[in-house]
Parts: C-alpha cells; sequence; structure tokens
C-alpha cells in the first residue's frame, strides 16, 4: 500500500494528500523527515489537497518545499484542510496594493 | 554522447521533424493559408489575429515570432502568405529573415496575386513545389548537444511539483550535460523561487536581471488593480490543490533541474550556443509560452500537467507527462507518460527523469506525439502586452 500524504521537507508544516481516500476521522501514518506520526484527519480532503501536518497558529507560515507559500488566516489544527479558506498568498497582491494606494491618496 | 536521427539544415541546425509551413503573415491571409495547408500532404498552417494595428512592441513581438516559426529547424521550407504590404511585419520581410537560414521559402500576396482564388493557386503550386524539394532529405545522426529542449507545465495540480516536475528536471540536467540546452519560461511562475534563481544563476548579474523580469512581471499585474490571485494560481489549480502563487511556482521551478541558468532571453528569441539552461521572459498563458519557446528554436518540448492537457504546438512536439494517475486515466488519449509510480515507491525521480528522457529521444527519432496523430494543434498563440490601435 502507497503513502497517503506526501511530504517534502522535515520542516513543512504541511503535506500533500495522493490518495482519492482521505476521509474526516482516519488516522493516517505520515512521514515526516525520519519520523513517522500518526495523524487524525479532520474532514474528507481531495486528491491533490494539503494537511496540516502540525497545528499552525493564524499569522504563521505555510511550509511546502520547506520554504512559505502563504500565511495561515486563522489557526489550522493538525490533520484539518489547507487552502484557499484559511490560508493567502504574500506575492502578487493587487487588492493592497490598490488599498495602499488610496491611503496615499488620502494622506 | 547520445544522439538522435534528425533533418540537417543548410545553417547547421537540426529538425526532428520536416515540415512544410504555411504562414499566414496577417489574420486577413488565414483562410488562404489553411486552404494551401489542406491541399499538401504533412504542410502545417499557422494562422493567427495578428500582424496589424498593434503597437509597435507588440508588432515586433509578432514579426519576431513568425520569423522564428520559419527558422524553426523543424520547419523545411516555408511559404509566406499575406493580403497586402504594409511596414513592419510584411510577407516580404518575414521570408528574408528566414531565408537567411538557407531554406526554401516563398511570398504570395493576396492583392497582387489577384485575389483569393487566385492566391491560392499560386500558393498551392509554389509549396507543392518546396515540398518536392523537401522530401528528398533523409535523417541523419545528430548529436543530442543540438538539442533545445523546451520545459513547460500547465493545468497544475500538487502532483506536478512533487513528481512530474522534479523528473522533468532530471531529464533537462541529462541533456544539457551532454552539450544541450533548455528553455525555462513562464516568469510569472517564478515568483517566489527569486532565492534559488540567485544562486543557481551563472553571475549575479544574470541573477538579478531574472529576479527584475519576475517583479517586472508581478508590477504589471498589480498596475493593472487586480490581485494577481484572481487568475494565478488558476480556478483549475486550485480545484488542483494549489493555495497560492508561491506554491505554485516552487512547484514550477522544480521542472528546471540543477543546471546553471546561463541568461535572460526575450521572448521569442533565441539562446546563446552555451550549453545550459536559458530563462524566457513569457507569462504563464501555456500557448503564448510554449510559442516563445518555439520561436526561439526548440525542437520539442515536455509539458508536464496535473489535471491533463491536450495543448501541442503546430510545429514543435510536445509531449505531455503527469503523475497524476487519475488524469492519466481519464486522459490517455493526450497523455505520453503516467509516472504516479513516483507515489508508491516504486519510481524514484531520477529513474521517472529516465523514462522522460527515452520518450523525448524517441519523439526526435521520429515517434509521433498522440496529439500529432489527432492534430491537435492547440498551442500556438503570441504574446502581447499593448492595445490593438
Amino acid at each position: 500500500m502507497g503513502k497517503k500524504v506526501y511530504v517534502i521537507k522535515p520542516e513543512d508544516n504541511t503535506g500533500t494528500v495522493i490518495s482519492d481516500n482521505v476521509r474526516a476521522g482516519q488516522s493516517i501514518e505520515v512521514r515526516i523527515g525520519d519520523r513517522t506520526e500518526l495523524i487524525k484527519i479532520q474532514s474528507d480532503i481531495p486528491y491533490g489537497h494539503k494537511i496540516a501536518v502540525r497545528d499552525i497558529k493564524k499569522g504563521e507560515q505555510i511550509l511546502k518545499y520547506g520554504l512559505s507559500i502563504g500565511t495561515a488566516t486563522e489557526d489550522i489544527q493538525q490533520g484539518a484542510h489547507v487552502h484557499i479558506h484559511n490560508m493567502e498568498s504574500n506575492r502578487g497582491r493587487g487588492d493592497r496594493y490598490k488599498s495602499e494606494k488610496e491611503k496615499e491618496v488620502s494622506q | 554522447m547520445d544522439q538522435f536521427f534528425g533533418y540537417v539544415r543548410p545553417d547547421g541546425s537540426a529538425g526532428i521533424r520536416n515540415y512544410l509551413l504555411i504562414l499566414s503573415g496577417t489574420v486577413y491571409a488565414n483562410s488562404t493559408a489553411e486552404r494551401v495547408a489542406n491541399t499538401i500532404e504533412g504542410a502545417i498552417a499557422i494562422t493567427h489575429p495578428l500582424g496589424r494595428c498593434q503597437v509597435k512592441p507588440d508588432l515586433r513581438t509578432t514579426f519576431k515570432t513568425l520569423v522564428g516559426m520559419g527558422k524553426n529547424p523543424n520547419v523545411g521550407g516555408v511559404v509566406v502568405i499575406d493580403h497586402f504590404r504594409e511596414e513592419g511585419c510584411t510577407a516580404e520581410e518575414i521570408a528574408h529573415e528566414i531565408s537567411q537560414t538557407g531554406k526554401p521559402v516563398e511570398v504570395v500576396n493576396i492583392r497582387h496575386a489577384g485575389g483569393a482564388i487566385a492566391a491560392t493557386a499560386e500558393a498551392t503550386r509554389k509549396a507543392m513545389l518546396i515540398k518536392r524539394q523537401i522530401s528528398r532529405l533523409r535523417r541523419e545522426p545528430v548529436p543530442i548537444s543540438n538539442l533545445l529542449f523546451g520545459l513547460n507545465c500547465g493545468t497544475s495540480d500538487t502532483t506536478s511539483g512533487l513528481g512530474s516536475n522534479p523528473s522533468l528536471g532530471f531529464c533537462s540536467d541529462k541533456i544539457i550535460a551532454q552539450g544541450g540546452r533548455s528553455i525555462l519560461a513562464e516568469v510569472t511562475e517564478l515568483m517566489g523561487a527569486e532565492d534559488y534563481i540567485r544562486e543557481r544563476a551563472v553571475t549575479p548579474e544574470v541573477g538579478e536581471r531574472i529576479v527584475a523580469a519576475i517583479q517586472h512581471f508581478e508590477r504589471r499585474a498589480l498596475e493593472s488593480g487586480e490581485d494577481i490571485r484572481g487568475s494565478q494560481p488558476t480556478g483549475d489549480n486550485i480545484v488542483g490543490g494549489l493555495s497560492s502563487i508561491e506554491e505554485k511556482s516552487l512547484g514550477a521551478y522544480q521542472k528546471s533541474g540543477s543546471a546553471t541558468i546561463m541568461d535572460l532571453i526575450d521572448y521569442a528569441e533565441a539562446p546563446a550556443k552555451d550549453p545550459g539552461l536559458y530563462v524566457m521572459y513569457t507569462p504563464g498563458h501555456g500557448s503564448e509560452s510554449i510559442t516563445g519557446i518555439a520561436a526561439a528554436g526548440a525542437q520539442v518540448l515536455v509539458f508536464s500537467t496535473g489535471g491533463g492537457h491536450v495543448i501541442n504546438h503546430p510545429i514543435m512536439p510536445t509531449i505531455r507527462i503527469t503523475s497524476n494517475v487519475n488524469s492519466y486515466q481519464a486522459m490517455q488519449d493526450t497523455l505520453e507518460l503516467d509516472l504516479s509510480d513516483i507515489f508508491n515507491g516504486d519510481l524514484s525521480l531520477e529513474a521517472a527523469g529516465d523514462l522522460i528522457y527515452d520518450e523525448v529521444l524517441e519523439t526526435c527519432n521520429g515517434k509521433l506525439t498522440k496529439s500529432e496523430i489527432l492534430k491537435e494543434y492547440t498551442g500556438f498563440a503570441i504574446h502581447r502586452t499593448g492595445v490593438s490601435i
């Protein structure tokens, strides 16, 4: 039987689901670097999506490839789905740029 | 050193196909070009909506791209069709540039030929004669160092960054180790990979120029007042599990392997002869990106996809690979390689790279891609930045 969750770097706080069968309530063995952890899955996770492999605090960087891929917008529990509902990109943020411009104008 | 069997051109380049190209110089010659290509065995028509009423930088890009199509080693001869003569991107100017390669090139002007029917007849006759001439060419052994290899990905999901992209990186490294060159495009998808690029560039100056290009693209997106998250990652990327542009970038970047980055090249610009990896300024838009790569002279491209993609450039055979087993099963008609064994531990990334490399060599030797067989030419589009005027 193959792995169900793939973690690239030991420092990553997310892993990728590479199975069609990751459901809420399951406990799944996840290999993180040299250790294996049993993680309880919080909701059904689609193939290719990420889960938190440890608790992540709001404002903390989301790590994959050992690097930041965004910021957590809320506290995320180990085993929970990590996606656009609870993290946001730090780059290409035209929305922030726009409001910064408006701030500049009002000053 | 490995070799492939290619068509050696007068300028010393080597094609993996021997196409007769019927090139439309402007939108108004598209129908005529298609009629001619439909009549001639093995001819390929390239049509597009550009070549007129474009701002100068865009007109130059259109010109450079059309010239690049004709100069590409996979093309044996060309008929350029235009509807009228207007400075900047005429059939004569395009043909003149292409003829520097020593290949046979002919021009037909619809207005001067006497209308659509007469132009079709004239172009068909010229195309037939070029076809007779280039059909005499035979494949000869060519060292792999002659290969300009294209790297691209699209409809990415998280399996791309974990499996098919890093495997493709190994394949690219193997080609470069033998004196070949690779092109990595899609500058928008390098956002977040800047530190890696600085480390891998041949000089700090090259590294900084590439980082500046990434920032330039990001600024263009910002200044449109848009949140780039609305389009990058794309809707299909998000469904596939990608949550941010940085995540998409770092996954996309894996396909570049570990070779030295030699230079930043402009859209549709041919790289220098030195072996190594070249970064081309293109957007993430798949057809525009691979067209830039083909215009630079790449003979073959590997397209890594997560969700499945049918893209195939008309003159640069496009090998589609995936490491998503579900996509492979759903898309066997158009995907060449399934690398999903990476995830059950049966296939190392390096061994997957060898599988890709073997498929590249076979394609170079004449094995048709599935999309070539199906005539799925969905991959031609010219990048533009300005308005129509």
